[in-house]
């Protein structure tokens, strides 16, 4: 992955994959309830792939100067199963989780990328996922942690 | 004719040049004193609408109109006060009363018009040029036609209520119980409020005219657990009472424990009269037997319905018994309440849980509908590293083992995590059994989702609350009967979307400290493990809680919901109210012809 196309593909086919790993999750969820929950999961995913696929036809730009909210819930969290029985909470675990580490494989890949349109591209897509982050994360603090 | 004659009419125009003797204002205006009683002026953004000024007029110079404006706020009625100027006698009785103080005179009183229908306005709503004049006649500060102030309710001292799980708050004696009852101003915007829309003013007045047998029956109209209510209810109500705004709250309730404590259980059935003679030849079954489902049950008993009650638990009251401290309600009361729904011929089956001891199909094929009213009774884990460590225990686990008189071993120095009612519950448990508690929380104080009054109590109690420390890792400690916890501190920082700050963990500011035990009370959810999963994809869930339709029923034919599985404020009158709510509806479903007379005859 050399050029911004290329980079912007693999993010678009991430958040495809993503919106798939949801959608096929749901249909196995046991948990009463559960199936809505990753399907608005997916659904949530495929915006942000629609939102690439706009920056990639010159639609819609990246904003790798934004500042964004980190509220590190994910980070001390342990890790848990996407197993058929998931929990909301666990649910939503996973998906701060992936986010947190698409986050960090751009802003990795940014750091090692000299200034060129192709480190802003890729710290914008690390601003893109921080920012999917918070959305879970603001989730799971309103959801989960009501009396903490 | 003389000359004279043909030419004095003419002389009067000699006077049309001359200084009139009229004037074209005939009275000249003088402004009203600075204190002055002339046009009313009413700050409707501060009215509630509560109707005191109406109540009060002796001329029935006021009426409350419906003003869109404010229509669905809550704690107010969205009407406002329409005065009539042909019969206002400028008396300043409804200035003196307005609990809200929005109601103020202004020193105006000319006002010509040809339209008398004008002299009909509402106050602060219609266009006056009065609305912002500084003068006129004012309300004295400190002045009030009832005492501001509501009469204290006498409580055990923290340093006593802690040697014991005896009841803290003591109850008012008759005498105090009838100068609080002669503070309510009857407005009735309390009744709104209440999730179970308790006739408040009417039982409150029941107590000044010392006619408790009343009071029962006006409360047990729609609500069966008034011994409980009245003593651990949200009371939502008290937070939108009028005399709250310049004052302190009616203790409504207090005054309704009160009227409670007067009457002896025995006496339950001559007073309450309730007939459940006739059989409707109807069988419902509820599943739970907490505030939502003895409240379904002791409503659809008085339809005639027979009643069976599946309860997971050795007695019955669900989290009132199981999660709320004796301190706080006493078995007794909560005893109170129960023993006489069941004795309308409620059968409770004890220790039966519905999908290990009894499938849920076969509820469906027995009864003819069934009530699901099973609680909030899985603890939400933290999920943090080391959770699972022993000395790590559940804030609902410790609640149960006390009210069922095993020891949690919680030891002496304890941890709560947790900012919610169980949390307090729990730290003040934990003082009784002689702990040093510190209570977790991260976010502030004003954020805690307990009761102001828990919060206060327990500090009062001794336990020590440190806010904005967020849980990071259970540690193992050498000690093999104690355990560590990692916590970091927190900033509160502004959510850029809105709403309330979110805390965020300051990495470089970590503690490290040693427990006997944390106890875990960040929340809890329900348990819908019984329901089988062909039946859960039919039945709208979100979240965890059940989304119920009109009359709590749901999608399923025979099947409604309630209390803290199916609401978002998950408190005992709220699940209350969504059993009488079911109750209604399940009588609806059961007799369909009857259904447009079912309101009424339920009740």
């Amino acid at each position: 992955m050399n050029t911004v196309d290329e980079i912007l593909d693999y993010a678009i086919d991430q958040e495809q994959q993503a919106a798939d790993f949801y959608a096929e999750l749901a249909g196995r969820a046991e948990k009463a309830g559960m199936k809505d929950i990753l399907l608005d999961f997916s659904a949530e995913e495929k915006i942000h792939k629609e939102r690439l696929l706009a920056v990639k036809a010159g639609d819609h730009e990246l904003t790798p100067e934004q500042e964004v909210l980190d509220l590190k819930i994910s980070d001390y969290l342990v890790e848990v199963d996407a197993t058929e029985n998931i929990s909301y909470q666990d649910a939503l675990i996973v998906a701060m989780k992936r986010e947190r580490a698409a986050f960090e494989l751009y802003t990795d890949m940014a750091a090692k990328v000299p200034e060129s349109n192709l480190k802003e591209v890729l710290q914008g897509l690390a601003k893109e996922e921080a920012k999917h982050k918070l959305f879970f994360e603001s989730e799971y603090d309103d959801r989960v942690l009501m009396d903490n | 004719m003389s000359l004279k004659d043909l030419l004095s009419p003419f002389y009067v125009w000699q006077r049309a040049f001359e200084k009139p003797y009229t004037s074209i204002r005939p009275i000249q205006e003088r402004p009203g004193a600075a204190a002055y009683r002339g046009f009313h002026i009413n700050i409707s953004e501060e009215c509630i609408g509560c109707g005191t000024c109406h109540k009060i007029c002796q001329n029935d110079a006021i009426d409350m109109v419906r003003v869109e404006a404010y229509e669905g706020r809550s704690g107010d009625s969205g009407l406002r006060p329409r005065f009539d100027y042909g019969r206002c006698c400028w008396c300043a009785l409804c200035v003196d009363m307005c609990p809200a103080g929005s109601l103020r005179m202004s020193n105006e009183y000319t006002w010509i018009t040809s339209d008398p229908t004008e002299y009909h306005f509402t106050a602060g709503v219609e266009h006056t040029t009065w609305q912002e004049n500084p003068l006129g006649y004012r309300r004295a500060e400190g002045y009030h036609l009832y005492p501001p102030k509501r009469i204290d309710m006498e409580m055990r001292p923290p340093a006593e209520s802690v040697q014991s799980f005896d009841e803290v708050v003591l109850g008012y004696s008759e005498s105090q119980a009838l100068l609080e009852a002669d503070r309510c101003i009857e407005c009735g915007i309390c009744v709104a409020t209440c999730p179970a829309h308790m006739d408040v003013p009417d039982y409150i007045r029941s107590i000044r005219d010392r006619d408790y047998e009343k009071g029962l029956q006006l409360m047990y109209r729609t609500n069966p657990f008034p011994a409980t209510c009245g003593r651990i209810c949200t009371r939502r109500c008290e937070s939108v009472c009028p005399v709250g705004i310049q004052g302190e709250p009616i203790a409504i309730r207090w005054l309704k424990r009160f009227i409670v404590d007067q009457i002896a259980p025995e006496d339950y059935a001559r007073i309450l009269a309730d007939q459940t003679g006739g059989d409707s030849g109807r069988r419902v079954a509820i599943i739970g037997a907490g505030p939502g489902g003895l409240s379904a049950a002791y409503y659809l008993r008085r339809k005639g319905h027979a009643v069976t009650v599946f309860e997971s638990q050795a007695m019955a009251g669900g989290m009132l018994r199981y999660g709320v401290p004796s301190y706080r309600l006493p078995d007794a009361a909560l005893n109170k309440d129960i023993g006489y729904i069941q004795s309308l011929g409620v059968e409770i089956r004890f220790n039966t849980r519905v999908g290990r001891d009894i499938q849920f199909s076969e509820l469906l094929d027995v009864y003819d509908a069934v009530f699901i009213s099973t609680g909030l009774s899985l603890p939400s884990s933290m999920r943090i590293q080391g959770e699972d460590h022993p000395r790590v225990l559940s804030g609902l686990q410790v609640l149960d083992d006390v009210a069922s008189g095993r020891a949690p071993g919680i030891g002496r120095q304890v941890a709560v995590i947790g900012g919610g009612n169980v949390a307090m519950d729990a730290a003040r448990v934990a003082r009784r059994l002689g702990a040093e508690v510190t209570i977790l929380y991260r976010r502030r104080i004003a954020d805690m989702p307990a009761d102001a009054e828990e919060i206060h109590e327990s500090q009062e109690e001794g336990c020590r609350i440190v806010t904005q420390a967020i849980p990071v890792e259970v540690l193992n400690t050498a000690e093999p009967g104690q355990v560590s916890l990692q916590w970091g501190e927190a900033e509160m920082v502004q959510d850029p979307k809105g709403g309330r700050p979110r805390p965020v963990l300051q990495e470089d500011r970590m503690h490290t400290d040693t427990f006997d035990s944390i106890i875990s009370a960040i929340g809890q959810g329900g348990d819908l493990g019984f329901l089988p999963g062909n039946l859960q994809e039919q039945l709208a869930i979100e979240w965890g809680k059940f989304i119920p339709g009109e009359y709590q029923h749901t999608a399923l034919d025979k099947v409604f919901v309630g209390g803290d599985v199916a609401n978002r404020t998950a408190d005992a009158i709220s699940a209350i109210e969504d059993g009488h709510h079911a109750a209604r509806g399940i009588d609806r479903f059961l007799n369909p012809d009857a259904a447009a007379s079912s309101d009424q005859k339920v009740n």
